[in-house]
C-alpha cells in the first residue's frame, strides 16, 4: 500500500476513461498523412531550389535574349523594326519577371578574321557584339582591351564549336579541337570602316552556351566603334536575367509587343516553374489535410473532456489546478503529436531517399534534410501549444 | 484562516423571497476557527449552495463573503486550488467519490495531493470508521453509509483551518454517527479548526458551540 507519492497513474486511469481510441487514430493517421505530405513536398521544394540556385547546373538563374520579330516586308524595305528603343528597354526593367537587363552593343564597322592552320587557313567576315561582364556565364582569364598593347579576347558560342568539330572539320578534313586547344590557335582580325582597316591579333578565350554571339569586351567595342564605326548606335537585341523563369507572362508581354526570345533554358526553366506551381499545390493539400486533422482533434478533446467533465470538476474541487489535471491531456496530446511528427519525418527521409536514387545520374547536389526536419518540428510544437492552450481553458471554465 | 465573515449573503434564487435578516440569509454571521456551528434548515433551503458559496464552486449570490476580511469574489483559480489543499476542507453531500477507483485509490487522489496523513494514520481512521477490510473494492460496490464514511476520510486528508460538512451523517446509523463525530471532532481539536455543518434534522453527534437556522 502506497497511500503517498506520485499521482500521475492514478489520475490518468481516472481520465482515460472515455478517451476515443478510433478518434484519436482518426486523427494521428489524417495529420500523418497531412504533415508527411507537407514535409515531402518542401523538401522536394527545397531540393530544387537549391538547384536553382546552383549557377553551375541545368536549372540555373535563366537568361532570355529578346529580340524584335524581322518581317520579312521590314527587310526589304530596309526600314528599322529590328531595333529595340530605349523606351522598350525600360518597360522590359519594370517587368516583375525581369531581375537585371543588359544590352548588345553591336560592332558599327567591318570585321574579318583568318584563322591559320599549318598550310591551310580559312577566312571569313565576322561580326562582333559586347555585353555587360554580369551576363557571361564564364569568367574567361584576360577579359580585357588595351589600345596600347591591342589584342582582342574573343569569346564564341559553344555551338560554334560544336558546329566546327561535327560539321565543318570531320567534313574537310581537319582536326577537331577542344575548347583548351582553341585558345592556341592564331587568329587575325581586320578592322575596317570610315576609310581605314587595322590587323589586330585576337585569341578565343572562352565559349558561353549562354550568349548565341561572338563577344568582345566592352571596352574594345566602345575603342573600335569610336574608331571605325560608321552610324549611329542602336539595340537590336537584348538579354535578360529572369527572376521568375518560366512565368507564362514573360510569353504574353513578348507576344503583344511583337518581341521575341532565345535562350537555353527557356524549356527547362518553364518546367522548373510548372514544377513550383505543383509544389506549392501539393504543400496547400497537405496543409488541409493536417488543418482537417487538426480540427479533428479538438472536437475530439472537447469531446472528451465534456464525457469527464464531473470527473475533472471533482479532481479541482479536491484542490488540483487546472494545470495539474490538464497535464494529463497535454501528455497525451504531446506523445500523438511527437509520433506522428516523427513517422512524418522519417517517411519525408524515405521519400527523399527514393528521390535521390531517381536522380543519382545527374550528380547533383542535395538538400539537407535538417531545415524541414526543423519545419515539422516547429508545426508540431505550434499545433501541440494550440491544443494545450485549448485544453487549459477548457479546464478553467469547469472549475466552477 | 481564523474567521468567515458572511455580510447580507442572498443566493441568487432566494433574491426576491428573501427581505429580512431573519435568518443566516441577508444577515451578519461569522463563523470563527476553533469554534463549531451547525447549520439547521429544511430541505431546499440553501444548505448545499452556503457550502457552494464558501468552497468557491459557486458564485451565483449577492452580499458579501470574507476570508479574513478579503472578499472570496476576488479570488482566483489558484488562489482556491492553495485554499482548498491548505486550510478549506469540504465534504460535500453527494460526497464525489470516483465509482471506478478503489476506496485506497479514493483516498489516495487527495493524499498524495496534500501528503498530510501518514498511511499509518489514514489506515487507522478507517479502522476507525469500520471500512478498513473495504479498502481495495471499488467505491461503487460500497453501500452509501460506507462511501460517506469513506469520503469523510478522505476529507481530512489535508490541513484546514475550516471543516465544511454538507449533511455528513444522512446515511450513518447512531453507532457510526457517533464514529464519525469522535473522528472529526479529534481531527479538528487537533488542528485548531472551526467547523461548519449542516443538517436537515439528523445531526451529527457534535457539541455545536452555535446552532443556526437558514
Amino acid at each position: 500500500m502506497n497511500l503517498t507519492g506520485n499521482n500521475d497513474n492514478l489520475i490518468w486511469r481516472l481520465l482515460r476513461r472515455n478517451i476515443s481510441a478510433a478518434q484519436l487514430c482518426g486523427y494521428a493517421l489524417s495529420n500523418f498523412v497531412g504533415l508527411a505530405i507537407i514535409l515531402t513536398a518542401l523538401q522536394f521544394y527545397m531540393e530544387i531550389s537549391s538547384i536553382f540556385s546552383d549557377d553551375d547546373t541545368f536549372l540555373s538563374r535563366d537568361y532570355i535574349c529578346i529580340s524584335p520579330k524581322v518581317s520579312g516586308l521590314g527587310s526589304l524595305t530596309g526600314g528599322n523594326s529590328a531595333i529595340i528603343d530605349s523606351t522598350t528597354i525600360a518597360d522590359i526593367r519594370r517587368q516583375d519577371w525581369a531581375r537585371s537587363v543588359g544590352t548588345f552593343t553591336s560592332a558599327r564597322y567591318n570585321v574579318a578574321a583568318s584563322l591559320d592552320m599549318g598550310s591551310r587557313s580559312i577566312s571569313t567576315s565576322l561580326f562582333f557584339e559586347s555585353v555587360p561582364d554580369d551576363f557571361f556565364d564564364i569568367t574567361p582569364p584576360g577579359w580585357t582591351f588595351d589600345p596600347a598593347h591591342p589584342e582582342i579576347p574573343v569569346v564564341l558560342s559553344k555551338d560554334y564549336l560544336t558546329l566546327y568539330n561535327f560539321g565543318f572539320a570531320s567534313s574537310h578534313g581537319l582536326p577537331r579541337l577542344s575548347e583548351s586547344m582553341i585558345g592556341l590557335v592564331p587568329l587575325r582580325v581586320s578592322i575596317s570602316g570610315r576609310g581605314r582597316q587595322e590587323w589586330i591579333p585576337a585569341r578565343i578565350v572562352g565559349f558561353s552556351s549562354r550568349l548565341n554571339t561572338i563577344a568582345v569586351p566592352e571596352a574594345f567595342m566602345t575603342w573600335a566603334n569610336d574608331n571605325f564605326g560608321e552610324g549611329l548606335p542602336e539595340t537590336s537585341r537584348i538579354i535578360v536575367e529572369l527572376s521568375r523563369p518560366g512565368d507564362p507572362a514573360i510569353g504574353k508581354y513578348l507576344e503583344e509587343h511583337r518581341l521575341e526570345s532565345a535562350g537555353d533554358n527557356r524549356d527547362t526553366s518553364t518546367a522548373a516553374y510548372f514544377l513550383s506551381v505543383l509544389t506549392a499545390v501539393v504543400v496547400g493539400i497537405g496543409a488541409a489535410i493536417s488543418l482537417l486533422a487538426f480540427f479533428i482533434l479538438m472536437l475530439s478533446i472537447n469531446l472528451l473532456l465534456q464525457k469527464n467533465r464531473d470527473k475533472l470538476h471533482n479532481l479541482m474541487s479536491l484542490g488540483y489546478t487546472p494545470a495539474q489535471v490538464a497535464h494529463q491531456y497535454c501528455r497525451m496530446v504531446a506523445v500523438i503529436n511527437l509520433a506522428v511528427c516523427t513517422a512524418s519525418v522519417v517517411a519525408m527521409l524515405a521519400a527523399r531517399t527514393a528521390m535521390h536514387s531517381a536522380l543519382a545520374s545527374l550528380d547533383l547536389e542535395f538538400f539537407s534534410p535538417w531545415p524541414v526536419i526543423g519545419i515539422g518540428t516547429a508545426v508540431t510544437v505550434a499545433v501541440s501549444l494550440l491544443n494545450f492552450s485549448f485544453i487549459r481553458r477548457r479546464m478553467r471554465q469547469y472549475y466552477y | 484562516m481564523n474567521e468567515i465573515t458572511l455580510s447580507r449573503v442572498v443566493p441568487d434564487v432566494f433574491r426576491d423571497m428573501i427581505q429580512d435578516g431573519s435568518g443566516l440569509w441577508n444577515s451578519n454571521v461569522t463563523f470563527r476557527r476553533g469554534m463549531s456551528y451547525l447549520v439547521m434548515a429544511d430541505s431546499g433551503t440553501g444548505k448545499s449552495s452556503l457550502c457552494g458559496f464558501l468552497y468557491g464552486n459557486r458564485r451565483d449570490y449577492s452580499g458579501d463573503i470574507l476570508f479574513d476580511g478579503v472578499d472570496i469574489r476576488r479570488f482566483g483559480i489558484e488562489r482556491w486550488s492553495l485554499a482548498r489543499t491548505t486550510s478549506l476542507a469540504f465534504l460535500p453531500q453527494e460526497m464525489h467519490l470516483f465509482p471506478e477507483l478503489s476506496v485506497y485509490e479514493n483516498i489516495c487522489i487527495k493524499n498524495r495531493l496534500t501528503g498530510y496523513k501518514s498511511e499509518k494514520e489514514i489506515v487507522r481512521m478507517l479502522e476507525r470508521l469500520d471500512v478498513a477490510e473495504k479498502l481495495h473494492q471499488p467505491v461503487s460496490k460500497l453501500s452509501i453509509g460506507q462511501q460517506q464514511r469513506v469520503a469523510l476520510i478522505r476529507t481530512l486528508c489535508q490541513p484546514m483551518d475550516f471543516l465544511l460538512l454538507d449533511e455528513p451523517v444522512s446515511h450513518l446509523d447512531a453507532k457510526n454517527n457517533d464514529a464519525v463525530a469522535s473522528l472529526i471532532t479529534e481531527e479538528a481539536t487537533s488542528q485548531g479548526a472551526g467547523i461548519i455543518a449542516t443538517s436537515v434534522g439528523y445531526d451529527i453527534a457534535l457539541d455545536f458551540n452555535l446552532r443556526l437556522s437558514l
